[in-house]
Parts: C-alpha cells; sequence; structure tokens
C-alpha cells in the first residue's frame, strides 16, 4: 500500500453492493442508495478492485492493482481515468474518500 | 364459463349492476358499466375469458360510467372507478372502452407486486418468451400484434409479470393496443384479426384494440421461460436488422422500463439477471411486418 498522502479510497462495505459482470460491463446495485448503476471495464475492475481490498486505496494503489491486468498495460492516461472515475463513485456514492494517512 | 357464452342481455345485466368477475390471466376484476360502448367492447375483445363466479374474490373493483352529476347532461364525458376512488381525470364517452383498458393497465402496474412488472410486450413459442420493452412509439404492440397473428403465442400486449421464485412469465393476454398507422398496417397484414372501431384524439392518437387470440386466452395458465429480449426500433422503409445488445445494456434497459423495479430492491435485481443471464439480447429495426415475422421465426428455429 501507497504511503503517499493521496487520499485513499473505500468503497461501500461489500454486503452493500450486488453486482453482475457480462463482457466487461457491469451491473450494480447499490443497496444504501437502492440505485443500479451500468459500469464500463475500467470503472467495474476499479470498483471490484476497492471491494477486495481491505484498506483505503490510493489512485497509484488501485493502478498498481490494475496494471496486472491486460486491460491496463502501460496506460499512461490510467491515473487520470481512475480519479475520473473514482470522482462518479463519489457522486453515486459507491465510494467515499478517507482523510489523508499522516 | 366465457364470456361469449353469456348472451348479450345477461352479459349487460351483470355489467349494469352487480358486476362481470373477468379473469385476466392471474388477475380477477369486477367490472360495472352501463355504458353500450363498454358492454359491446367486452363482448368483443374479452370474447374468450373466463367469467368467475359472481360471489367470488375479485383482486380488483373498476367502474366506468357517467358521472352522477348535472355534468352528464352538459358534455359527454366518463370516468373510472376503483374501489371507490376516481383515480384519472374523465374522458370523452366514445374513449370509453380504452379508458377501461388503459384503467385495468394501470390497477395491474400500480398493485400487483407480487410480480415484477416491466413495460413490455411478450409473445411466445415453442415455450420461450420473446420480451419487446420498449418506449411508446418504438413499434412493440404493431411487431406483437404481427407476430401473434403468424403464431406466436400473445403473453401480453403492454405487461410483462415476471413470476419472482422463478423468473417465468405469467401470461396476461388481454387486448393489443394499436395506435395511429398500425391500426391499418395490422388491418392490412391480418384481415382476419379482430378489431374493435378506433377511437381518434386520445392522448395516444387514434387507438384500435385488437381482440388477443382464443388459443393465447386459452393458455393463460402456461408460464414461458424468457428466452430473448429485444429492443424494437420501427423505421419506414428499413430492412430487417437484428443486432446484438450486450448484456448489462439489455439490463438496464429492463430495469428502466420495470414498473417496480425499485419496490422489489434486491430481489428485483436477481431477478433480472437472471432473465437476462438466461437471455440473448438484440435490438431490432425494422419497416416490415413480414420481413420482421420471418426473422423471429428463425430465431425461434434455432432455439
Amino acid at each position: 500500500m501507497s504511503l503517499s498522502s493521496a487520499p485513499h479510497w473505500r468503497s461501500v462495505p461489500v454486503d452493500a453492493i450486488v453486482w453482475r459482470e457480462w463482457n466487461d460491463e457491469f451491473v450494480v446495485r447499490n443497496e444504501r442508495s437502492g440505485s443500479t448503476h451500468l459500469l464500463g471495464p475500467l470503472a467495474g475492475e476499479v470498483l471490484r478492485v476497492l471491494l477486495d481490498a481491505a484498506e483505503g486505496l490510493s489512485v497509484a494503489d488501485i493502478a498498481a492493482c490494475l496494471d496486472d491486468g491486460p486491460k491496463a498495460a502501460s496506460d499512461s492516461g490510467l491515473p487520470a481515468a481512475i480519479e475520473e472515475v473514482l470522482s462518479e463513485f463519489k457522486r453515486l456514492g459507491l465510494a467515499e474518500s478517507e482523510p489523508k494517512p499522516r | 364459463m366465457i364470456v361469449a357464452e353469456l348472451p348479450q342481455r345477461e352479459l349487460a345485466r351483470r355489467l349494469g349492476g352487480i358486476g362481470l368477475r373477468l379473469r385476466t390471466g392471474p388477475v380477477v376484476t369486477r367490472i360495472q358499466s352501463p355504458l353500450t360502448r363498454i358492454i359491446h367492447g367486452v363482448a368483443l375483445h374479452y370474447a374468450d375469458h373466463l367469467v368467475e363466479d359472481s360471489e367470488g374474490f375479485a383482486d380488483f373493483h373498476v367502474r366506468v360510467a357517467p358521472p352522477r352529476s348535472l355534468r352528464r347532461w352538459i358534455g359527454s364525458q366518463v370516468h373510472f372507478h376503483f374501489d371507490g376512488t376516481r383515480p384519472f381525470l374523465p374522458l370523452p364517452a366514445d374513449q370509453a372502452f380504452a379508458m377501461l383498458e388503459w384503467g385495468l393497465n394501470w390497477c395491474v402496474s400500480a398493485h400487483c407486486h407480487q410480480f415484477l412488472i416491466v413495460h413490455a410486450a411478450t409473445v411466445e413459442k415453442a415455450g420461450f418468451a420473446l420480451l419487446l420493452p420498449g418506449d411508446p412509439g418504438a413499434g412493440k404492440s404493431t411487431l406483437c400484434a404481427g407476430l401473434v397473428s403468424r403464431g406466436w403465442r400473445l403473453l401480453s400486449d403492454e405487461l410483462t409479470l415476471l413470476e419472482l421464485a422463478t423468473g417465468h412469465v405469467v401470461p396476461l393476454p388481454r387486448p393489443v393496443s394499436l395506435k395511429n398507422a398500425s391500426i391499418d398496417v395490422i388491418r392490412g397484414f391480418s384481415p382476419d384479426a379482430v378489431l374493435g372501431a378506433p377511437v381518434h384524439d386520445t392522448v395516444k392518437g387514434s387507438v384500435a384494440h385488437m381482440k388477443p387470440p382464443t388459443v393465447s386466452v386459452r393458455r393463460a395458465a402456461d408460464v414461458a421461460r424468457p428466452r430473448w429480449i429485444v429492443l424494437p426500433h420501427f423505421e419506414r422503409g428499413a430492412a430487417a436488422q437484428l443486432a446484438p445488445l450486450s448484456k448489462a445494456r439489455a439490463f438496464m434497459h429492463l430495469a428502466d422500463h420495470a414498473f417496480n423495479y425499485d419496490v422489489h430492491g434486491r430481489p428485483g435485481f436477481e431477478l433480472l439477471a437472471q432473465v437476462i443471464g438466461g437471455s440473448d439480447c438484440f435490438e431490432f429495426h425494422y419497416g416490415a411486418l413480414d420481413d420482421a415475422v420471418a426473422v423471429f421465426d428463425e430465431l425461434a428455429r434455432r432455439a
């Protein structure tokens, strides 16, 4: 895990999410908001990484996890794309940022 | 007993008095109306439907009738009554049967939460259901009427009832609502189809209802498994084209077109996921019913 001072992100608890994946597209129901969302490949993978994480993750942490997969390999725009996804997750109530670690 | 076995005078007596308990799929509705248009409309469109015992249970109690006040002499209007309330504004008297149909749709979509209810036409062949969700004007009722005129079984024109425990479609075979140009399209495509007289200047334009095929009504207890989800798009002159639609997008489309998806919460999500998971999903553009029927007959043949 990164020790940087960048914000760290957590998803809503795993039991508040129900989802299905078909061919790299995801439908996600957020039990807290009662809303259902359609997520593209990157957003779905980011959510999966956050749900699997035991603690909050920075954008760099998330990018490192995704770099293991073929979708994100050597994509220089990946951190910015993840930032965008996380902002959208915050708006939808799927994730929230934690205070920066000291 | 079915409606056609009731002498017209007895049908009028029940509708004008104690009410006609009419079974449509899993629903029994007690209908009351003194209006000739309702009596003729029920006799024509519901001829094959079961009449339940006059003392038996009814899910809904509805009445279509003119106002009792002096207004009945001023303008020719009718009200739809539901369990003693009037949930809608009155309509011109010539729209009485259409109002009954729209009112019955509302009764089901607003109350039958034992099902997940999707705004879709659904037809069946060989035990497999073809769901046609779509916005008004997309051509779903026209396509539905065309398919049932060529051997597909009508499960529903407007309201597709998905059984929560199984995901199966529970038939609700009622008249098919045709609008505007679709009325003449179906007359030309299926001269044997039984259509009521069109009423004009409704909120949906000109409307005529097509009587559901007898065999569809007789098999109203036979559920069917969803097999295809198809979003129809009618375009004048377009060649018939079936294009794959991703399951996730089809899921969102069904959820958006479900009347009570939010009521069911997580089980509703799981049910739709089951339906989508077991279905092939497409978008379908068409401009001629003959071509459309050929496409879906081929789809059914390969199933």
